[in-house]
């Protein structure tokens, strides 16, 4: 039991700390200038500054914030598109090429309309993230809602099912797992939409206090920020891939593992 | 008889351009509280014939007239369990909540032989445990009749064997009423009381098999006369 905990945590730890130590190394080494790549130390001097002052943080709260609202919305949006595809297949041309010219337009594009349509405040944000990870989370959700096996569907209408039973009680828990499949990589689209969002005339947020620090060539506050991105995103990751491990243990993989 | 009497069917698909004609004009008493086996070459259309009995498509002509009420079950080639639902989730599925008897199904489960495995899943299940909880999952259904497409037909000759002797013994114990798709003549011997023999979407003929199931022996001369008449009537 004990060695599978050691055998468990040992190798990502090595990994780690062999990033870290080749950064150190790197700065003793002097091979780059202090401005170009701080040190480690700097960067956890910094580190503890700013987790002292409680800018951070807030940040981290603001920015959270901001993703799980966007992850959300596009959450909620592709669903009732991909349901709407399974339930009502006739209805997928009218909006499936929209969808995915669309796909292909960069958020980032975007931005000086949506400046104008929503103006600078938290919509323009919001509608960013969104953006950023409904596509993935719709691809996922339509795979699953229109792959379902029609032999196990057939099991339904044997047993006298309507349309909407059939979806709530084998197509839908049958496309779980693509659709947690899509949830995940969507939730990694919206924390990598943070800067775009809060290049938006934003005064908090951890895209903002980047860009601020890239403003005033704080490289060791940029740093920060991006390993305190990277970590929350893993944390919020391995939060969802646990409440998952527990509503739906047993069934067959759900893609969170 | 009380049962279901197919009068006239017809089936016909659209393969690219060709019309095919699947079943020409079936006429079929079939009884219930027995069990009726559809013998034939694949492609004869036993399939087809009963997916139409059981509701699962529509013919093209003629009628289905149900006696003893209009609630079928199936059990397909493939057990088709829901990989997400344990044992106890499967049998019950075709059942809204508020229909669930909980020791019924507890006994349906232990007839079947699966008692000891009510929370486990599909995956950690054998093909014949699989194939069994699909057939309690039917009776759980509390069907007029069961269609049985082939249901052991991908088993091991072990298994298949020793899955149909359970099937006569559920039978026995619920007197469910049975249609039965199998290509295998020592199967339909071994499991029917009636036995129609199908080629080219016709029914050719049907033969009675008045034999006391739990002592049939496949080996006896009787049931040697009765496989060579089958096989005469099946090569003809």
């Amino acid at each position: 039991m004990k060695n599978s905990k050691i055998g468990k945590i040992l190798p990502p730890l090595i990994g780690i700390l062999a990033l870290f130590a080749a950064w150190y190394f790197a700065c003793a080494a002097g091979i780059f200038n202090a401005y170009v790549l701080p040190s480690p130390q700097k960067v956890y001097s910094s580190f503890l500054k700013m987790v002292k002052s409680g800018e951070l943080l807030r940040d981290i709260g603001i920015s959270l914030g901001r993703v799980l609202k966007g992850f959300g919305i596009a959450f909620f949006i592709a669903f009732i598109l991909g349901m709407f595809r399974s339930l009502i297949p006739a209805a997928g041309p009218y909006f499936e090429y929209l969808i995915h010219f669309f796909r292909y337009v960069p958020p980032l594009s975007m931005i000086p309309l949506l400046i104008l349509w929503c103006g600078i405040r938290e919509t323009t944000k919001t509608v960013i993230i969104v953006l950023a990870s409904f596509f993935p989370m719709y691809l996922s959700i339509v795979k699953g809602f229109t792959g379902c096996d029609q032999k196990l569907i057939e099991v339904g209408t044997s047993f006298g099912y309507s349309k909407a039973r059939v979806f709530f009680r084998i197509i839908l828990p049958n496309a779980l797992a693509d659709i947690l499949v899509g949830m995940r990589t969507g939730l990694g689209y919206a924390w990598r939409a943070i800067i775009g969002a809060e290049m938006v005339a934003a005064s908090t947020g951890l895209g903002h206090m980047i860009l601020f620090a890239q403003q005033t060539s704080r490289t060791d506050k940029v740093i920060v920020g991006i390993i305190v991105i990277g970590f929350v995103g893993l944390v919020t990751d391995r939060l969802f891939g646990w409440l998952i491990h527990r509503f739906f243990r047993g069934m067959a993989g759900n893609g969170w593992d | 008889m009380a049962g279901i009497r197919l009068i006239g069917l017809e089936k016909n698909y659209q393969v690219e351009e060709r019309m095919l004609q699947v079943l020409r004009g079936i006429d079929l008493q079939i009884p219930e509280k027995k069990i009726t086996v559809l013998l034939g070459q694949s492609g004869c259309g036993k399939t087809t014939l009963l997916r139409l009995t059981g509701g699962l498509e529509k013919p093209d002509a003629g009628e289905i007239r149900f006696d003893t009420g209009h609630k079928t079950a199936f059990v397909f080639q493939e057990p088709r369990l829901m990989p997400w639902k344990n044992v106890w989730g499967n049998v019950t599925f075709g059942l809204r909540k508020e229909e669930i008897d909980e020791d019924a199904i507890h006994r349906i489960i232990t007839t079947v032989g699966l008692s000891e495995f009510t929370r486990a899943y599909p995956s950690q299940l054998s093909g014949g445990m699989q194939q069994r909880c699909a057939i309690a999952r039917a009776l759980a259904y509390e069907p007029s009749f069961i269609m049985m497409d082939e249901p052991f037909a991908a088993l091991d000759y072990f298994t298949r064997g020793q899955m149909q002797k359970e099937l006569l013994r559920v039978h026995a114990q619920t007197g469910s009423s049975i249609l039965f798709v199998t290509h295998s003549i020592d199967e339909a011997l071994t499991l029917a009381d009636k036995i129609a023999i199908m080629e080219n979407g016709v029914i050719k003929a049907e033969v009675e098999v008045p034999m006391e199931k739990r002592q049939r022996d496949l080996m006896d001369n009787s049931f040697i006369d009765l496989k060579r008449k089958i096989l005469l009537l099946l090569d003809r």
